[in-house]
């Protein structure tokens, strides 16, 4: 019973992450958002269907992603020369030219980053629905908030339009297929992230976990 | 819960003072040159924030002075006024402060849109003599600005700023305490 009553302490009181303001009864209403009174910052949004939402939309950015990265993004023509840019041939080209750690970063920012993402966020949604991997779940849920703003699509999508508008003086510049899966998958990361909510992970476990110990407890009596 | 960081101040002053100090060689070098008919001159961030300008094109040319100009200058000048701010224990307000600290963790990432655009042209426009664009060495001191400041707003525990204003807060209520 002690146990209890302590566990029910901690799930209630908890510190601010910017202020470090303790903060009693820190759970939203779905749909809504809780703010810290001391400092702004955002306690905890609680998305509505946060799990089901984000499995969806992961499972959706992936299958987006082997478009993308494979299909060409744009063509750019003079007379009858052209070349054709992809998210990996930029990073090759820069990679050769001898730019290792730029190329590096590029490859990191606008394709490893959003992909882990994805398969992080998948395996958190679908993970945290078995006990033998929550402790796999909540790594990936830490990974997860460090990566989180290493994923730049959205900033790759702007460098693609001044490059579209950049270089329309000197030749053709066309627009391929597999920028309108790009640009697709941007808008899933997107919509990903703000549906995502690890409190969420954390309240879904805790259930398990109590149903568990009721089951336990029904069985010995 | 987050953890606070180790030794965050002293690691955000190195990082933001790194970030300002390779701020020089990112906008003095070349970032590119684009070779149309074996001819052309390599251009900075700057230069190529003019030149768009130049050919009317002032609403790219903003987007692009914005990203790679203001936001990295306005991101080291923020980060130094929390550090300084801290440092010095002075009394400014609180809620001004995470606001600056969340402004400038939230813009660091779209000083990349140079690099992107960057290797985007360099493999697009790749046809020997006609034409040709190529990297500069330019670009990888941009690329290593923005990964430090980066690094030095994820390094910045906000917790400071309040560290700072609870201990007013409590010098005030009980003045002479601290003499002792
Ligand atoms: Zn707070």
């Amino acid at each position: 019973m002690q146990r209890g009553a302590d566990v029910m302490q901690r799930r209630w009181q908890r510190a601010c992450h910017e202020c470090d303001l303790l903060i009693t009864d820190a759970l939203a209403p779905p749909g809504q958002k809780l703010v810290c009174p001391r400092c702004n910052a955002v306690l905890h949004r609680n998305p509505k269907n946060s799990i089901r939402y984000t499995a969806a939309l992961s499972l959706t950015g992936l299958l987006l992603f082997i478009p993308a990265a494979t299909l060409p993004l744009m063509h750019f023509s003079i007379f009858a020369f052209s070349g054709e840019s992809t998210l990996l041939n930029g990073v090759a080209a820069l990679f050769n030219a001898g730019y290792v750690w730029l190329s590096a970063l590029v490859l990191f920012c606008s394709v490893l980053a959003p992909l882990v993402k994805f398969l992080l966020l998948a395996f958190i949604c679908w993970g945290s629905a078995w006990a033998f991997l929550d402790g796999p779940v909540a790594v990936a849920v830490r990974w997860y908030r460090h990566l989180k703003e290493w994923g730049m699509l959205d900033v790759y999508m702007l460098g693609v339009l001044v490059a579209l508008i950049k270089m329309r003086d000197l030749g053709k510049m066309e627009v391929d297929v597999g920028l309108y899966c790009f640009v697709a998958m941007m808008l899933v990361a997107n919509l990903t992230t703000l549906s995502f909510d690890p409190h969420v992970v954390w309240a879904r476990m805790e259930r398990r976990r109590r149903r568990a110990r009721a089951a336990v407890a029904g069985g010995t009596q | 819960m987050h953890g606070r960081i180790e030794g965050s101040l002293m690691l955000t002053w190195a990082l933001a003072i790194t970030g300002a100090l390779l701020l020089l060689p990112a906008n003095i070098l070349p970032v590119m040159t684009v070779i149309y008919l074996g001819s052309g001159e390599p251009s900075t961030i700057i230069s190529g924030v003019m030149q768009l300008y130049n050919a009317g094109l002032w609403g790219i040319a903003l987007v692009v002075f914005v990203a790679s100009i203001a936001v990295p200058a306005m991101k080291l000048m923020g980060l130094f006024l929390l550090l300084i701010q801290v440092q010095l224990r002075l009394p400014l307000l609180p809620l001004q402060s995470m606001r600056l600290y969340r402004v400038v963790s939230g813009i660091g990432r779209w000083s990349l849109l140079d690099l992107f655009m960057i290797s985007i042209l360099v493999a697009l426009v790749d046809m020997g003599v006609i034409a040709q664009v190529v990297a500069g060495p330019g670009s990888t001191a941009f690329a290593t600005v923005v990964v430090v400041t980066m690094l030095a707003a994820r390094s910045f525990d906000p917790r400071l700023i309040w560290d700072v204003y609870d201990q007013r807060c409590f010098d005030n209520e009980n003045p002479g305490a601290g003499n002792e």
